[in-house]
């Protein structure tokens, strides 16, 4: 945009158009909202069912204005929020007009008569559109005199939102984003006139993984969320901005607190990456970091009673630095940060891992991992980034092709997600899955139906869990010439290490059509830890183990003597794991781990059992401090300053939102222990860690090639048999989502899904529980007839009973029975039958919808996932 | 039975009332309504002479009839039908905007029930010019009677290959819809329409795209009302000259006049364009019992009121708007002097409360404070203070609503005060007269409205 | 300096004895302050015993020396404070801090705060001067009932306002100060 005065003598540039507003010309492009011109001025025009993302629809008529066309004068005020520019337009809004004020104070005194004065006990309250508009344009007393139109509130619609129709001033945004935005239409206006409402189906609540940015976007108080309701008021809240946790999606977010306590997230802006939305996840779950039985002391065992006992910082660290100083010197110690953890915090353990225990044997895939996914880490996706090779959202948005391989957008990302299906409801995209059966996520980034016509692009290409690679390199030849189009995209997610030979033909397949990989792993700290080399191959910035200039060039940076760094290559978890199980390592530093995502759970607690010394640096109790010698505490994201890379490479910086608490990142941590051990790893606080890594800088010699590897054809299942597909739900029983029972209330119902064929040759009928069993033991699940390839069961990666890596120690793409489960039951079936001593997994009740006061408080600590912080 | 109010143009009549029968020609035939009375009486000849010309030509022939839209806007009928792309990329739709719902309006349903055919043929000659395949006739769901016999016609239209693929063997394909409505009065706006037909809520759409860009299913679509359709046979078999015989140079043709209240004979009367109240009072045997006009609506009570001054105003769209109000939908309603206009207009401002879609804010709001300020005035619990509040929420409604059913919605209270302000007046005066027993009452009702004002306690709390 | 003048400052002495004595005697004689004094707070109750605190905050907002701390908390059926669906979790107001500026009774939208006279609140800890909830919650008159309990005087928050006193004599409760409409209290 262009103000100025001398403005009829320059030509309007291309592709725009030149009007007035308020006796002010101006250049907008062509097309673009009255509403935004006259923003982009620095004219606020009030509104409410305008927003910035969603469709107009001018159902508020509060941001009327006066406009001539054509030097015609149009009869009637105009809604802004509905008009696009044209050439030549004369615009007056309130600020020059007075029809378009008596407009706007007309509708104002017409939005108050009905809306209830009930400022004082509204969550809204101090931060609420309509209040500050009322203030700013309305009138200062009401001439209503009659009776107001009243509701019963408030009126729960999911067990995280809380609907009070009286407040409700119909923008329908709420219902609109619902529609547009998340492909959840599960609210709607009811009824008509004056009796209009936002309202559910009954028996269908509002269960949307999004369903909380209709809090945030609401101008007024009508949608509430219980978790916040009657917390605080804006002014006690100090709001901080931040990066959210949870996912590798990076999203930028406010977090409002008070008195040391988080009291609420909202979403923050960043047009590059979530836009102005963020999912349930990251908005509810942070009560974690305040549970009660957070760490804040370290710990010790004590020898005498096998107890772990609260400690000094000098006790513990005295205790674990010798401790660890004698596993390296015995048989060595291996290293498993975890894959939540800050760049920063990350570079810290892969410095230490090398410097203080001189070893590779460091990995922070606490999942299924492969080897071949390490070759392609190391070739195809370390040292990339935004501006620098990397897929970014933008290229998502912008892609004529994208296909998702072994990727369940919605719940392992849902912001990328939210982007995949903008690009689909534009209409350019075509986005493609590469998966089992028609998930949510997939159906809503294929058929959209919204305002306006139905799309159907893309479409599910349904394979046999394991069989991605083998059907990505026989794609069906639309599909193959929509990626051949320039700038498609191939995704690849968390799943795919379990998948032998999908990396390689992923790349092959790259290679041949020009499409581009995206790699988007399901942590928050999975890229950022790529980069700060906490793999068995990989030192930080990219630099390959097995290059000795590379080394070279690290223990220069690093200030060691020639040669000083280990130059065998490390084991990966598995191998760590296995190692430390057999006695062949003695020690263990242990981060956010948590056994139960790790494809052998039991191997795992072996392994902490059987090494000799075991260091945990962690939150809250979890499998890795039961069997600990010493417990570290370290800070939340909340109380620790830092960077996470998101999927895309994106360095996503936030500050520390509440300070002086005492807690202290990994990073500090670290570097006091190897203090203690003799070393120097220079890495007190995140801003020092940064800027060495900036110092750093990234291997620019030759990358390692891609892995080749041959997909194998998956197993034939036999009779009774059937291939596993999983995938770990959004909302689960993840450790991280502890404490928030009504975020808990909008998890998906864990349903065990096979095809008709499958369930009628188990003679199974619909939703009568099935029990599948691996070699670890067995499940039982309700059943759910879904479409999707014969022979193939799919269940949730770890939701509610469905903790599969536990129960039957397979993963996806593996062999597993089926029987038909005896007792038909409503309910979610019981938890195995075959593992007595584990106690029932409250979890499960996160089935029932709506339920205010569900699970969450109580679980055990074996259900736990993605271990606390750390 | 409505059909047996229609006014036959008997030859006595005809000089001494400007009666045109033209589409109501058939209604008193016996079993009108059938296929075979209506082949008897010229049916479907139209429909072979439209079949033979280009589908340009229709277009162009509607266009010079000067034909215009007969559901209340007025706009000409040839030039929406220009406004459908000439290459259909997309299916074009034609729809039939057979909602009546206006109060007052009674027209399109007697039109469907004694002739259903002639809106059948208008149906697939305009389809035709429209290079539309698609036909959908959008009926008020109340009218249920009226809904089986479209489908009867249809089935006999079909059976009788006028409707179908290759009509009348020309290769040109037709499939007519007969869809009831679920009885809401906003869905007789175009887009409300539209999105109700595609099954979603009965709101109205945002314009642009207008339906002749993404109308139903995002396709070319052209709305119509049920009389602007039905007039297109005749159009097609007389020649626009004769259509532009009828009536007056703007507003050319024949309409139905829908006659309703306190008159001696109420009922539909086809009438040129331009003829004016006296006229048609006289065709309707005049005032009922002899009691004199005290006011009337022009057209639906969407339209603002007219007095027995406006006798003489030609009814047609310029007539009607020269002397302050609106055609509309040519519904007559006539009130004589028993009638109290408050009252009156407290009844239609709760059609349009109860009516409203809810979309906008004006409109949904402002009805429902309007409706209550007038219960209570008609209560005699008005003041003077309210008369002015009315008018000015009006003002704030008028041309502020998303669309016209707000604007529909204060005409008549705005029309009421400004021509029987007295009356309102009086009411208020009712309350004043009333003072003592008054003043009693409001000390008990307003105490809580007294110590709320004063009473800050109240102020913030209390809803 | 002129012969009179030690005779004027006798004048002064003399005629101070017909004046009335400004000594205050306190803490012996207690004085009476003035109607309108700003002394401590008082959370009131309704007729029923229900507070009147909404935990809006709004006092907290109003008061210039941010000497309030609100928390809000949520009515249930089982558990109700105050009618309507919100009530004062904590409530404190530190007396430190308190300058007595009575912004914040012109603040309270429900007049659940409201000062009294009661002007001896000094004391010789930090942490006593902290007045929570229960210091500052009114007495109960006769015919209230220590919350939490059910609405008595009506169905909801509205019957509380705007027919509070009306139903609370309905319900029998004794007149006087437990039943007062805002005009009652105002010219009392």
């Amino acid at each position: 945009m262009t103000v100025a005065p001398e403005a009829d003598t320059r030509p309007v540039p291309e592709g725009h158009v030149r009007l007035t507003i308020d006796g002010v010309e101006v250049d907008a492009p062509e097309g673009e909202l009255l509403i935004r011109t006259a923003e982009r001025m620095g004219i606020v025009i009030p509104r409410f069912c305008d927003h910035p993302l969603l469709d107009p629809a001018g159902a508020c008529r509060q941001c009327l204005v006066e406009v001539e066309v054509n030097g015609r004068a149009m009869p009637k005020p105009q809604a802004s929020c509905t008009m696009t520019v044209s050439s030549g337009m004369v615009v007056k809004t309130q600020r020059t007009s007075q029809v378009a004020d008596k407009a706007q104070q007309g509708v104002m005194e017409l939005l108050l008569i009905n809306h209830p004065l009930d400022c004082p006990v509204c969550d809204k309250g101090g931060e609420c559109p309509l209040q500050n508009q009322a203030l700013k344009h309305g009138r200062s007393d009401s001439r209503f005199r009659d009776s107001k139109r009243t509701f019963a509130k408030p009126v729960s619609i999911s067990s995280q939102i809380l609907l009070d129709r009286e407040r409700c001033v119909l923008c329908q945004r709420c219902t609109r984003f619902s529609k547009q935005i998340a492909g959840d239409p599960f609210i709607e206006l009811l009824e008509r006139g004056a009796l209009q409402q936002i309202g559910i189906a009954e028996q269908q609540p509002f269960q949307s993984y999004f369903s909380g940015n209709t809090i945030q976007i609401c101008p007024v108080g009508a949608l509430t969320s219980a978790d916040y309701r009657f917390r605080s008021r804006p002014f006690d809240l100090v709001s901080t901005p931040g990066v959210c946790e949870h996912c590798s999606s990076g999203c930028a977010q406010r977090t409002d607190w008070r008195r040391g306590r988080v009291m609420r997230r909202l979403a923050g802006e960043d047009p590059e990456v979530n836009e102005e939305w963020n999912c349930d996840k990251g908005r509810f779950a942070f009560h974690y970091a305040t549970a009660t039985d957070r760490f804040t002391r370290p710990m010790v065992r004590d020898a005498a009673t096998g107890q772990l006992r609260d400690s000094s910082w000098t006790e513990a660290l005295r205790i674990a630095a010798d401790g660890l100083m004698a596993a390296r010197d015995s048989r060595g110690a291996g290293v498993l940060p975890g894959g939540r953890l800050t760049v920063e915090d990350a570079y810290a353990y892969s410095k230490f891992a090398r410097m203080a225990l001189g070893t590779n044997d460091i990995d922070h895939r606490a999942r299924a991992h492969s080897t071949e996914e390490l070759d392609f880490l190391a070739s195809t996706v370390v040292g990339t980034g935004p501006g620098d090779g990397a897929v970014t959202y933008a290229d998502l948005e912008s892609a004529p092709t994208v296909l998702c391989a072994a990727f369940e957008p919605e719940e392992e990302s849902p912001i990328v997600f939210l982007r995949l299906r903008k690009a689909a409801r534009k209409g350019h995209t075509k986005v493609f899955h590469l998966g089992q059966w028609d998930s949510p996520g997939v159906e809503k980034t294929v058929d959209i139906v919204g305002s306006g016509s139905p799309i159907h692009s893309g479409g599910l290409l349904p394979c046999p869990p394991g069989g991605e690679a083998e059907m990505l390199q026989e794609l069906p030849a639309e599909v193959d010439e929509a990626l051949c189009r320039a700038g498609s995209i191939l995704v690849l997610g968390e799943r795919a290490a379990r998948v032998p030979g999908l990396y390689s033909a992923a790349v092959r397949v790259a290679e041949r059509t020009g499409a581009r990989i995206a790699w988007i792993p399901r942590r928050a700290g999975e890229r950022g830890a790529v980069e700060a080399g906490t793999l068995p191959t990989l030192l930080p910035g990219g630099r390959p183990v097995a290059d000795a200039a590379a080394r070279a060039d690290l223990e220069q940076t690093w200030g060691l003597e020639r040669g000083a760094l280990p130059v065998a290559p490390g084991r990966d978890v598995d191998g760590i794991l296995a190692a430390a199980a057999s006695g062949e390592l003695s020690g263990l530093l242990v981060g956010g781990v948590d056994p139960n995502d790790l494809p052998d759970p039991g191997l795992a607690e072996q392994a902490l059992r059987s090494a000799e010394f075991v260091v945990s640096l962690e939150l809250r109790p979890s499998a890795a401090t039961e069997h600990a010698d010493v417990v570290l505490p370290i800070a939340p994201t909340v109380e620790k300053s830092g960077t996470f890379l998101n999927w895309e490479g994106r360095a996503r910086e936030f500050g520390s939102t509440i300070e002086r608490t005492g807690a202290v990142p990994d990073c500090r941590v670290l570097d006091t222990l190897a203090v203690e051990m003799d070393v120097d790893l220079f890495t007190q606080t995140p801003a020092a860690v940064s800027g060495e890594i900036g110092r750093l800088g990234s291997y620019s010699g030759r990358r390692p090639q891609a892995p080749r590897v041959a997909a194998p054809s998956p197993p034939r299942p036999g009779p009774g048999q059937a291939l596993l597909a999983t995938w770990r739900q959004l909302l689960d029983n993840g450790s991280l989502q502890d404490g928030e029972p009504h975020l808990a209330g909008t998890a998906r119902p864990p349903v065990a899904r096979l095809s008709a064929g499958t369930a009628g040759r188990l003679g199974l009928a619909e939703h009568q529980p099935v029990t599948v069993s691996g070699p670890a033991g067995a499940l039982t699940l309700a059943s759910e007839i879904t479409e999707m390839p014969d022979g193939v069961v799919w269940l949730p990666g770890n939701s509610g009973p469905s903790r599969v890596n536990r129960e039957l120690g397979v993963g996806h793409g593996a062999l597993v029975e089926l029987a038909a489960a005896e007792a038909p039951s409503t309910s979610a079936g019981p938890s195995t039958g075959d593992n007595p001593a584990r106690p029932d997994n409250p979890a499960g009740a996160a089935t029932q919808l709506g339920s205010s006061t569900g699970p969450g408080g109580g679980r055990t600590d074996d259900s736990r996932t993605d271990g606390g912080e750390g | 039975m409505t059909e047996a109010n229609a006014q036959q143009g008997s030859p006595a009549s005809r000089e001494t009332a400007p009666l045109t029968p033209v589409l109501t020609r058939r209604w008193l035939s016996p079993e009108s309504w059938t296929l075979s009375t209506y082949e008897q009486l010229e049916g479907y000849t139209a429909l072979r002479t439209a079949l033979r010309a280009d589908p340009d030509q229709l277009v162009e022939l509607v266009k010079s009839a000067g034909l215009r839209g007969r559901g209340g806007a007025g706009f000409p009928a040839g030039v929406k039908w220009g406004f459908m792309p000439k290459e259909p990329s997309k299916p074009h739709y034609l729809v039939i905007n057979a909602d009546e719902g206006e109060p007052g309006t009674c027209k399109d349903v007697p039109l469907m029930m004694a002739d259903p055919h002639s809106l059948i043929e208008g149906c697939i000659i305009a389809s035709y010019a429209m290079r539309a395949n698609h036909c959908m006739i959008y009926v008020r769901g109340e009218a249920l009677h009226c809904v089986r016999r479209l489908h009867h016609a249809v089935r006999e239209a079909y059976d009788a290959g006028y409707l179908g693929t290759n009509v009348l063997g020309s290769g040109f394909d037709l499939d007519i819809v007969v869809h009831a409505g679920a009885g809401a009065y906003i869905c007789g706006e175009e887009t409300a329409l539209l999105d109700s037909l595609e099954g979603k809520r009965g709101q109205p759409r945002l314009k642009p795209p207008f339906p002749a860009q993404a109308g139903l299913y995002s396709c070319p679509t052209t709305v119509n009302n049920v009389e602007t359709i039905a007039s297109v046979p005749y159009i097609v078999n007389g020649g626009s000259d004769w259509f532009r015989a009828m009536g007056r140079e703007k507003s050319p043709g024949p309409k139905i006049y829908s006659i309703s209240g306190h008159v001696e004979n109420p009922g539909q009367y086809e009438a040129p364009l331009g003829t004016t109240l006296r006229e048609l009072l006289e065709l309707a045997g005049g005032m009922k019992d002899g009691i004199p006009l005290k006011f009337w609506t022009p057209g639906g009570s969407s339209t603002p009121l007219f007095t027995a001054d406006h006798l003489d105003v030609p009814l047609d769209f310029e007539g009607a708007t020269e002397a302050g109000s609106m055609l509309g939908t040519t519904a007559l309603m006539i009130f004589n002097e028993t009638v109290s206009v408050p009252w009156a207009v407290m009844k239609w401002t709760q059609f349009y409360e109860h009516e409203s879609c809810g979309k906008c804010t004006p409109c949904r709001e402002g009805c429902f404070w309007l409706a209550q300020v007038l219960e209570r005035m008609v209560d005699g619990r008005g003041t003077e203070e309210d008369i002015d509040t009315l008018l000015d929420v009006c003002d704030n409604i008028l041309g502020r609503s998303f669309c016209a059913l707000g604007d529909g919605a204060v005409s008549p209270i705005t029309s009421g005060i400004k021509y029987f302000r007295e009356e309102f007046l009086a009411l208020c005066d009712r309350n004043e007269g009333a003072r003592g027993t008054q003043d009693e009452r409001d000390d008990k009702a307003g105490e809580h409205g007294r110590s709320q004002a004063g009473d800050p306690a109240l102020a913030g709390a209390a809803r | 300096m002129g012969v009179f003048d030690p005779l004027k400052g006798f004048g002064v002495t003399f005629s101070t004895m017909f004046k009335k004595v400004v000594t205050e005697e306190y803490p012996e004689v207690k004085k009476i302050p003035a109607p309108r004094f700003h002394g401590k707070h008082q959370l009131n109750r309704h007729p029923d015993g229900l507070e009147k605190c909404v935990g809006c905050e709004l006092c907290a907002w109003a008061c210039p020396a941010d000497a309030i701390f609100v928390e809000g908390g949520t009515n249930t059926e089982e558990e109700r404070y105050s009618p309507g669906e919100r009530f004062g979790l904590d409530y404190q107001i530190n007396y430190l801090r308190c300058i007595g500026c009575g912004l914040c009774i012109e603040a309270c939208p429900t007049r659940s705060l409201t000062m009294t006279n009661e002007y001896e609140t000094a004391d010789d800890n930090r942490q006593n001067l902290i007045y929570t909830k229960e210091d500052l919650l009114a007495p109960l008159l006769p015919g209230m009932e220590q919350p939490p309990h059910p609405m008595r005087l009506g169905d909801d928050e509205q019957d509380y306002y705007v027919h509070g006193p009306d139903l609370a004599r309905g319900a029998g409760i004794p007149e006087d100060e437990t039943v007062e409409t805002g005009h009652e209290e105002a010219g009392r």
